[in-house]
């Protein structure tokens, strides 16, 4: 009954999250609005285009009732340019995640501060910021140049179940697609020297990581902190004793000591 | 309903989010926060599973008053329903069978005090206090009762606690939802960042547990 798997998604978990990212397809087929529990979806009237969640998508494609229409970001010109952001620009860097506020604004006129979780005085009434997979980030409203977060398994669920939709470069897509797997995976492995370092304060960012990197690198990456805190948890003990001495003695001493700490 | 909620009624950026979407969204996030995080987290109090759990019941009902009617327009639109019907259940089973291995793991700890027995619901308070009475009982027949009355508890705290509890300084990954100061604790130092929305950080449950309760972060 209990749930067997160890803390944290797993592939297929993070898997199911993406299907619930927005695409954007075109109906070959009228199709009346549908009450589901996330609420009713759009009416299907062709040749209008219309957002859904992917796994719905996937459905509609695969009766032959709808074409996907591929997110920007997939295109070869955009990878290409991630491309080479990742291995030239920013070698040892994840490139930027998909700003939030412009692609609200795009999605939703006028109510883009919400959405894009801007406006922090928002919280006060109940109000939900958004987060992926429900930011429209696979829409073909969304910018090109940048990755989302769910970029791998979008990219591989499209391939596989709408290629003819790609525009008929599914290997190319297929190749770039690898060449990101790889430099990435590269960056993620070199990010344990930064995690294990001395001086990080025990805060590191990833900032601009995939939900796939993350679900394959937990394990190894989580292992190496606690491993680190637990090697380390005399040394640490013994510090904060030292600190904590230190501040109930002389104030100014301790108080540089912690500008210092704070600086690094 | 009082003013606030008539405020929010006419406010238009209110229903910028549909009421279902953000369920989904709650839902979701919820359930993934349970998957990472190392200790149980409070059930969410605004009846978001009562909400959820009453829609689905509703949705069921639906489906069955739907496939008593054949027409293959309406076939079509029922699978589709069935599919998400099937992935809602999914994420609900997930989310209540996360909690109970966590549960099952430290059941004297979330017993052990007031503040930790309100992070159960009232069905799994009833399941953790009648599970450990069960199994208590089982010990006592099986092997306890020949013991010295003296150490037949289970949860003596006399010299070396006997109640073991989850590891709150275990690393987690979170996301933060807003522009934030993220400060962390180390072992060489302790340190602060300047985060900005989006940044994926790892640092310690016990230092990401604030942002997360405050609504500045998310568990990833």
């Amino acid at each position: 009954m209990a749930l067997p798997l160890p803390l944290g998604l797993t592939h297929s978990e993070v898997a199911f999250l993406a299907e619930m990212e927005l695409v954007t397809v075109v109906p070959r087929q009228r199709l009346e609005s549908i009450d589901l529990l996330s609420g009713k979806t759009p009416p299907l009237r062709p040749p209008h285009r219309t957002d859904l969640p992917l796994w719905l998508a996937l459905l509609l494609k695969k009766q032959r009732r709808a074409n996907i229409v591929p997110p920007p970001w997939l295109h070869p010109a955009s990878l290409a340019e991630i491309v080479h952001r990742e291995t030239k620009v920013h070698p040892s860097s994840f490139s930027e995640p998909m700003p939030t506020s412009s692609r609200a604004r795009q999605s939703q006129p006028g109510y883009a501060g919400r959405i894009g979780g801007n406006n922090n005085s928002d919280n006060g009434n109940g109000e939900v910021i958004l987060s992926p997979p429900f930011q429209s980030n696979c829409t073909s409203s969304a910018p090109a140049g940048y990755l989302p977060y769910h970029w791998l398994e979008v990219a591989e669920a499209l391939i596989t179940h709408a290629g003819d939709d790609l525009g008929g470069n599914t290997s190319e897509i297929r190749g770039l697609l690898r060449d990101l797997v790889e430099v990435r995976a590269a960056k993620m492995r070199d990010s344990a020297e930064t995690l294990g370092a001395e001086g990080t304060g025990g805060v590191v960012s990833l900032r601009g990581v995939g939900a796939m990197e993350l679900a394959e690198n937990r394990g190894f990456v989580l292992g190496v902190v606690d491993g680190v805190r637990k090697i380390g948890g005399a040394v640490e003990t013994a510090r904060r004793e030292r600190e904590e001495e230190m501040d109930l003695g002389g104030g100014g001493y301790g108080d540089g000591d912690s500008d210092d700490d704070m600086g690094i | 309903m009082d003013i606030d909620d008539i405020l929010r009624e006419v406010d238009p950026t209110f229903h910028a989010v549909p009421q279902e979407k953000r369920s989904l969204q709650e839902l979701t996030r919820a359930w993934i926060a349970e998957r990472s995080a190392p200790e149980l987290l409070p059930w969410p109090a605004d009846g978001l599973f009562e909400r959820v759990n009453g829609s689905i019941k509703r949705q069921i009902e639906k489906v069955e008053e739907m496939t008593g009617d054949m027409d293959p327009k309406t076939n079509f639109a029922l699978i589709v329903i069935q599919t998400e019907l099937e992935r809602f259940k999914y994420l609900i089973r997930s989310y209540l069978r996360a909690r109970i291995s966590k549960i099952d793991k430290h059941t004297l700890h979330y017993l052990s005090t007031d503040a930790l027995r309100s992070r159960l619901s009232e069905m799994e308070l009833a399941y953790a206090t009648r599970h450990q009475a069960l199994l208590h009982n089982h010990y006592l027949s099986s092997f306890l009762s020949s013991f010295p009355s003296g150490l037949q508890n289970l949860n003596d705290s006399a010299g070396i606690n006997m109640v073991e509890s989850p590891d709150l300084e275990s690393a987690v990954f979170i996301r933060l939802l807003k522009d934030t100061l993220v400060e962390g604790r180390g072992v060489d130092s302790d340190g602060a960042m300047d985060g900005r929305e989006s940044d994926i950080v790892i640092l310690r449950w016990a230092d990401a547990k604030p942002l997360v309760e405050n609504g500045s972060a998310e568990l990833v």
